[in-house]
This record gives C-alpha cells, structure tokens and sequence, in this order.
C-alpha cells in the first residue's frame, strides 16, 4: 500500500512537476517584468489626473470636447497559480497568486486608459470605471483562469485656472 | 458626435433629451484563439486573441448605440455603460447603452 502510495505521488509529480517549473520560471519572470511596466508607466504620468468623480474637477475649455475612452484586457493565469488555486480550495483562505492576476489586469486597464487618453491629446480621466468582463461565455467556470476587465473613463482638459 | 460616460459635458449644456439608445453584439470566439490561450495557460501573459475578441465586440455594440443616437437626432451620448454576460459557453454578449442629447456649447 504504502509503495503504492509513494509511486502514485512520484507519478502526479512527474506529469505536473515540468508544467509548474513552468509557470514558476515563465510566469513569475512576465509577472515581474509586467509589474516594472506598469511601475514605470505610473512615474511617468505625475501630471495626468485620474479621478472617478461624475464631474469634471478643474475642468478648462480645450481644442476638443470631452471624449469615451474604453479598453479591454484579458490576462491569463499561469499553470503554478492555478496550481496554487486548486490546493487553496482544500483548505480556503487568500488566492494571492489570482489577487495579483486580477491587480495586473486592473492596473494594465488603466495603463491603456491614460494611454489611450494621452494620444488624443487630453490630460485627465474622469469616471474611471473598471468592470469584470465575460470573454467567450462562462468565464467562471472555464479549466484555464484568466481574468478580462472592460475599463471605461470620460478624457477630457485640465488646468489650473477656472 | 460626443460621447461620455459621465452625466454632464464640460463647456456644454444639454438642451434636449432624446432618449435611451442601446447597441449588442454576440460573439464567438474560434478554436484558434482557445488554442493560443490553454499555451497562454501554462506560462502566463495577455491573450491578444480575447483582448483582441472583446475591443471588436465593443466598436460593433458602440457603432450600433451610435447609429440608434443619429437616428434620434441626437448630437452627444452621455453616460454610456457596457456590460458583458454570457450566452453559452463559447459566445458572450456585450451590451452598450447610454442617454442621446443634444448638447450645445455653455456660453
């Protein structure tokens, strides 16, 4: 029984093990490096407001009106936080390997908001709003997570004076 | 033709309201991209291809809203929402709908 047992485990570890070292490896290197992306874009913009008020603070008339800004991110989870996921449904508590999936998806949204708002020559968002989005039916319940947001904002000028 | 997701229109003033104006679109995704995904699945990383997926559904939903607005005689769109839901597994619905006006320039 017991030899049974040890051959069972070394087989499971064997089939999973490569695909984890994977996710490990690949997965935690496109984390970190998605993480200096987003870091680095943030130093950029100091200057461009970003609020999620209905109104339009410091608003000054500009070259154009206000405008919608929409865009869509869907980032896949990596085979060692699903991994992670599963062995935290036994005993429950924090998914932090999906907490910061989902902080990446949300982070990256905004980051191609400003961007998005930037190249139109605006410099400020207003009403940002960030929302779960649902990519090819039943998100929930699909064997591969992934985590798709739909983020929408109003860009628009900003100035000190008025 | 304006469009916000915010009540109001800085620098302008709503002179009438023409009404509610909704657009949707169901999509499919295709095999090619769920094979892209269960590759994205092991390593992690943005699936172009859903990304992708869902910028088109949302230019088709928003052109349909629009199109409905110009019908209307409306000039500006304020206060759009997107909401996504699923139909079966395979196809999802986007849904954008707002509140037509007419704006004019705050004097």
């Amino acid at each position: 029984m017991e030899e049974d047992f040890i051959f069972t485990a070394i087989q499971l570890l064997v089939s999973v093990g490569p695909l984890v070292l994977c996710g490990l490896i690949i997965g935690r290197t496109v984390e970190k490096q998605h993480f200096r992306r987003l870091d680095a874009f943030d130093a950029q913009c100091q200057d461009f407001l970003i609020t999620q008020l209905k109104s339009f603070p410091m608003s000054v008339a500009g070259e154009s009106a206000p405008s919608l800004v929409v865009t869509e991110v869907v980032i896949a989870s990596d085979y060692l936080k699903s991994w992670f996921a599963k062995w935290r449904n036994l005993f429950g508590g924090e998914l932090r390997s999906f907490q910061t999936l989902q902080i990446r998806a949300k982070r990256e949204a905004m980051h191609r908001l400003i961007k998005s708002a930037m190249e139109q020559g605006y410099n400020a968002i207003c009403n940002v709003r960030i929302e779960s989005a649902d990519v090819g039916g039943g998100t929930a319940q699909r064997k591969t997570p992934m985590a798709a947001v739909i983020a929408t904002a109003t860009a628009y000028h900003a100035g000190q004076d008025s | 033709m304006i469009v916000t997701n915010t009540e109001t229109v800085a620098g302008y003033e709503i002179v009438a309201i023409c009404g509610l104006v909704q657009g949707n679109t169901v999509r499919a995704k295709h095999a090619g991209r769920d094979i892209d995904a269960s590759f994205k699945n092991m390593v992690g990383g943005e699936l172009k291809g859903y990304t992708e997926l869902l910028t088109e559904s949302r230019r088709e939903a928003m052109q349909r809203m629009l199109a409905q607005a110009q019908q209307l005689g409306a000039n500006a769109v304020v206060n759009v929402r997107f909401t996504t839901s699923a139909v079966t597994s395979g196809a999802a619905e986007l849904y954008a709908y707002g509140t037509a006006v007419t704006v004019e320039p705050s004097a």
